[in-house]
C-alpha cells in the first residue's frame, strides 16, 4: 500500500511539473502577447529606458531557461508574484476570492448529490417504473443541457420577469451589518446559481447512481442473496448498495475538477466574486501572473483529485485493497 | 475506407451494417434522435434558402429588439405593426411655374432674375402605433447652378399642427448632390429637434394617429441677372420600424434572429462533427497502438493520457483561443486535441483483449505485420465502440464550443448559438426581456445535441451487450 502511494505521488508531481512546463510554453515561450506591454501599455507615454528597467524587473532580458528554472521554482514554492492589473499580491488575491467560489460550490455539489444519487438508487430499485424512465431522461438531458443556458432561463424568469431573486453579486451593497442579516443575504444572493446548477446535474448523478447499482444487482453474489430468502430491501442496501460506493466516491472526487471549471461560467453569469470570473477578468486584461497561477492551482486540484479517488477506491473496496498489498 | 477491406471483408461488413441497421430500426429512442438531426441537417443544408438575409450583415430589418411577428395574435400586442416603408409623393403646394416634373422624383428648374421658393409637401395618413424608431431619407441633386444660392429645408408636422425642423442644408452656390439620412436614433438629429437625448424621439412625434406633413421648401436667390439653377428631390421616403419582425423577431442590432438560429445549425454541425471524428480518430490511433504494441509507445501514450486527463480545460482552451486567436478552426483543433484521452483508454482496453484472440495469433503466425493485424483485424473490431463513442462526442464538442462562445471567447465572425446568447446576456436581452432572442439558441443547442444523444445512446445499447435490456 505505501509502495504504492509512494509511487503515485511521484507520478503525480511530475505530471504536475509537465503541466507547469505546458503553462510556461503557453505564457512565456509561443504567446504572441508580451506581458510588459501589458504592464505598461504604449499607450502611457514611457521612456524606452524605463521599458528596459522593467523588462529586467520582470526577468525578461534573462535567456529562456534562466527564466524556466525561475519559474518553476516561484511555481513550485507558491511564490506566484503580483496582479500586473490590480499590483497586488495573488496570493491575497486568491484568499479573497476563495470563500465566494468555496460557497457555491461546495453548497452546490452537498445538494446535487443529495438529490441525485438518492434518484438514482430508487430509479434502480424499480427498474422499468415511471421513475426509473424520469431518471433515465434526466441524465440523458444533462448531456444535451448546457446549464448555462439553464441559468439564463431561470435568471430571465426569477430575476427578471418575476423579481425575487437578485441579477448580481455575492450580497447586497451596501452589505448588511449584521452578521445574520448578511448570512441571510448571501443566502438569498446564492440560492438561484446553486439551485441552477442542481437543476443542471442531478440527471448526470442519477443516471450514474442507477447504472452502477444495476451493474451491482446482476452480480452472482446477489442472485445467491435472493436465493438465500432474503427481503429485497436487505439486497439492496445491504448486499448491493455497499458495493456501489466505491464507484460512487471516486466519481464525486473525480468530478470535483470538472465542477470547479464550469462554476467560471456560473459565476460570470451571476457575478459572483470568485476564482473563475477572475480568471476571465485576467484572460481579458493579459493578467498573466493570475492567469498562470490558476491554472497551476487548477492542475494542483485535478491532480490531488485524481489522487484521492484512487486510494480511496483502494480503500473502500477490500478487492483492490487486497490487489494493492501484493 | 473501401481499400482498407477486401472484396470479402467489404461483403462482409455491409452485411454487419444492415444488420446493425436491422437492429437499430428498434430502437425507438434512436430513431427519434436520428429524425432530429435529420431535422438539423436540413435546416444546415438549406439556410440560403430559408431567409432571404445574411446571417453576420444585414440592413436594419425593425426596430431594435423586435418581438416575433406571431405575438400580435395576442390582445396585449395586437397594435404592433411590421416595418413599414412610406414612399413620397410629392405635391406642389406653391411655386408651380418652377416645377417640370413633380411626382416620386421632382425636378425644379429656376431661371429668373428674382428670389423664388418651391413648396413641395408629402401627406402621410398615419393610423396605427407610434415606431419607437423610424428614418426618413432622401436625395436631392443640385446641377446646372449659374450665379445662384439654394438652400432647402424639410420640415415636418403633425396632425395637431406642431411644427419640426427635420433638416435644413446650407446656403450652396455649387453642384451637389447628396443623399440625406435622418434617423431616430442619431444623437445629432434629436438634438437637433430640441429633445433630450434619451428621449424616444419616434414615440414622442409620431404620438397621434392622423395626417402627419412633409413640407421641403426649396429657396433660390439670384446673385446676377443670368442666374440658373436645377434641383432634383428623388428617391424620398419614410420608413417607420416594426415592433415585431419576421417568425423570431430582432436582436439588439436589429439583426433577423431566425437567420443567426438556422445559420447556427450550420456552424455548430460542422463544428461538432469536425472535432468529434478527429478527436475520436487520435483517440483510435492511440488507443490501438498502445494496447498492440505496448511496452514505450504504451507506457509513454498512458502518461500523455495521464497528464491530459489532469488539465483544466476550460480555462485551459480559454487561455489557449485567447492568445492565438478567436478563430473556429483553432476552437475545432484544440478541442479535439484536448479532448481523444477517455476514448484511447477504452480502446487501448479492448485492443489488450482482441490481441489475445486467436485469430490474431493465427494472423501473425502466417506471417503478418504488426500494421496489417491493427489495421486488418483490430480496427474493424473496435469501430462499433469507437463510432458509438464519436456520436457521444458530438454534443460534447457542441456545448464546449457554445461555452467558449457564450464566455464571449468564440469567433467573431461566424454566427453561432453560443454567441447569439452572449449577445443576449451582454447587450440588453434581458433588461428588455427578449425571451424570443434568448430562448431560441439555447433550444437549439439542446435539441441538437439530444439527437447525438439519443442516437449514441441506442448505438451503446448495440454494441455494449452488457446495456441490453433484459425485457
Amino acid at each position: 500500500m505505501r509502495d504504492y502511494l509512494v509511487k503515485r505521488i511521484i507520478v503525480s508531481l511530475l505530471v504536475l511539473w509537465i503541466v507547469a512546463s505546458l503553462n510556461f510554453i503557453i505564457f512565456q515561450v509561443v504567446s504572441p502577447i508580451n506581458p510588459v506591454d501589458t504592464f505598461a501599455p504604449s499607450s502611457l507615454d514611457i521612456e524606452p529606458g524605463q521599458l528596459e528597467r522593467l523588462r529586467d524587473v520582470f526577468g525578461m532580458n534573462d535567456p529562456l531557461h534562466i527564466r524556466y528554472l525561475k519559474y518553476t521554482r516561484n511555481m513550485f514554492t507558491f511564490e506566484f508574484g503580483i496582479s500586473f492589473i490590480s499590483r497586488r499580491p495573488v496570493v491575497e488575491e486568491i484568499a479573497q476570492r476563495l470563500p465566494a467560489t468555496v460557497l457555491l460550490l461546495g453548497s452546490a455539489t452537498i445538494a446535487v448529490i443529495l438529490v441525485g444519487v438518492p434518484l438514482g438508487i430508487l430509479a434502480a430499485s424499480k427498474r422499468g417504473s415511471k421513475l426509473d424512465v424520469t431518471a433515465i431522461g434526466a441524465g440523458l438531458f444533462t448531456y444535451g443541457v448546457p446549464v448555462f443556458y439553464i441559468q439564463l432561463l431561470f435568471m430571465l424568469a426569477l430575476s427578471y420577469y418575476i423579481r425575487i431573486f437578485p441579477v448580481r453579486g455575492l450580497y447586497s451593497i451596501p452589505a448588511p451589518t449584521n452578521p445574520f442579516t448578511f448570512m441571510g443575504d448571501v443566502a438569498w444572493h446564492i440560492a438561484l446559481p446553486v439551485l441552477t446548477l442542481v437543476v443542471g446535474g442531478f440527471g448526470g448523478w442519477a443516471l450514474y447512481t442507477r447504472n452502477v447499482l444495476l451493474d451491482a444487482l446482476t452480480q452472482d453474489y446477489i442472485v445467491t442473496a435472493r436465493a438465500k430468502g432474503l427481503s429485497e430491501r436487505t439486497v439492496l442496501y445491504r448486499h448491493a448498495f455497499r458495493s456501489t460506493l466505491p464507484p460512487i466516491v471516486t466519481i464525486i472526487a473525480l468530478s470535483i475538477p470538472g465542477i470547479i471549471t464550469g462554476a467560471m461560467i456560473t459565476e460570470y453569469i451571476f457575478t459572483l466574486p470568485g476564482i473563475g470570473r477572475w480568471y476571465l477578468d485576467a484572460l481579458t486584461q493579459a493578467d498573466y501572473p493570475v492567469l498562470q497561477t490558476v491554472l497551476f492551482l487548477y492542475a494542483i486540484l485535478t491532480i490531488i483529485c485524481n489522487l484521492i479517488a484512487d486510494l480511496l477506491y483502494g480503500v473502500l473496496d477490500p478487492r483492490i485493497r487486497v490487489g494493492m498489498r501484493r | 475506407m473501401a481499400s482498407l477491406f477486401s472484396k470479402n471483408a467489404r461483403i462482409v461488413l455491409v452485411r454487419r451494417i444492415k444488420g446493425f441497421w436491422e437492429e437499430f430500426r428498434t430502437k425507438k429512442v434512436g430513431l427519434f434522435g436520428l429524425g432530429l438531426l435529420l431535422v438539423y441537417v436540413f435546416f444546415a443544408l438549406t439556410a440560403q434558402w430559408l431567409t432571404p438575409y445574411d446571417p453576420m450583415s444585414q440592413p436594419r430589418l425593425a426596430q431594435s429588439y423586435a418581438m416575433p411577428e406571431w405575438v400580435t395574435l395576442f390582445p396585449q400586442y395586437r397594435d404592433y405593426v411590421k416595418t413599414r416603408e412610406w414612399p413620397f409623393n410629392w405635391e406642389i403646394q406653391s411655386g408651380d411655374k418652377f416645377v417640370t416634373g413633380w411626382g416620386s422624383t421632382v425636378n425644379i428648374a429656376f431661371n429668373t432674375a428674382t428670389p423664388a421658393e418651391v413648396k413641395l409637401v408629402n401627406k402621410v395618413d398615419f393610423q396605427q402605433i407610434a415606431p419607437n424608431e423610424f428614418f426618413s431619407k432622401f436625395r436631392y441633386e443640385a446641377a446646372n447652378i449659374q450665379n445662384a444660392e439654394y438652400s432647402l429645408t424639410l420640415e415636418f408636422i403633425t396632425p395637431n399642427g406642431t411644427r419640426y425642423r427635420f433638416w435644413t442644408s446650407p446656403t450652396s452656390s455649387e453642384d451637389e448632390a447628396e443623399d440625406v439620412n435622418l434617423d431616430s436614433k442619431n444623437p445629432i438629429f434629436i438634438l437637433g429637434l430640441g429633445f433630450p437625448l434619451q428621449r424616444n424621439v419616434g414615440r414622442a412625434i409620431f404620438d397621434l394617429k392622423g395626417e402627419y406633413t412633409f413640407g421641403m421648401m426649396v429657396q433660390y436667390r439670384p446673385l446676377s441677372s443670368s442666374a440658373h439653377s436645377e434641383v432634383v428631390i428623388k428617391e424620398a421616403k419614410l420608413v417607420t420600424m416594426g415592433q415585431v419582425h419576421g417568425i423570431l423577431g430582432t436582436d439588439y442590432l436589429a439583426k433577423d434572429i431566425f437567420t443567426g438560429l438556422i445559420y447556427g445549425a450550420r456552424m455548430s454541425l460542422t463544428i461538432g462533427l469536425l472535432a468529434a471524428i478527429v478527436g475520436t480518430s487520435i483517440g483510435i490511433f492511440v488507443g490501438v497502438a498502445s494496447g498492440y504494441l505496448g511496452g514505450y509507445v504504451d507506457e509513454i501514450a498512458m502518461r500523455i493520457v495521464d497528464i491530459l486527463i489532469c488539465l483544466p480545460l476550460l480555462p485551459l482552451l480559454l487561455a489557449l483561443v485567447y492568445l492565438y486567436g478567436r478563430n473556429v478552426f483553432y476552437i475545432v483543433v484544440f478541442i479535439a486535441v484536448f479532448g481523444w484521452q477517455g476514448l484511447a483508454r477504452i480502446i487501448r482496453a479492448q485492443t489488450l483483449s482482441i490481441r489475445e484472440a486467436a485469430y490474431i495469433d493465427t494472423a501473425r503466425a502466417s506471417g503478418a505485420g504488426g500494421f496489417y493485424i491493427m489495421l486488418r483485424h483490430i480496427v474493424p473490431n473496435i469501430i462499433p465502440v469507437a463510432f458509438a463513442s464519436m456520436v457521444l462526442a458530438v454534443p460534447g464538442a457542441i456545448l464546449f464550443e457554445a461555452a467558449l462562445s457564450f464566455l464571449g471567447f468564440g469567433d467573431p465572425s461566424v454566427p453561432t448559438w453560443g454567441m447569439m446568447l452572449q449577445h443576449a446576456f451582454s447587450f440588453g436581452g434581458f433588461t428588455h426581456l427578449a425571451w424570443w432572442w434568448i430562448i431560441p439558441p439555447g433550444l437549439a443547442i439542446i435539441g441538437l445535441c439530444l439527437a447525438f444523444v439519443f442516437i449514441g445512446y441506442a448505438f451503446d445499447e448495440i454494441v455494449n451487450p452488457r446495456l441490453r435490456r433484459r425485457r
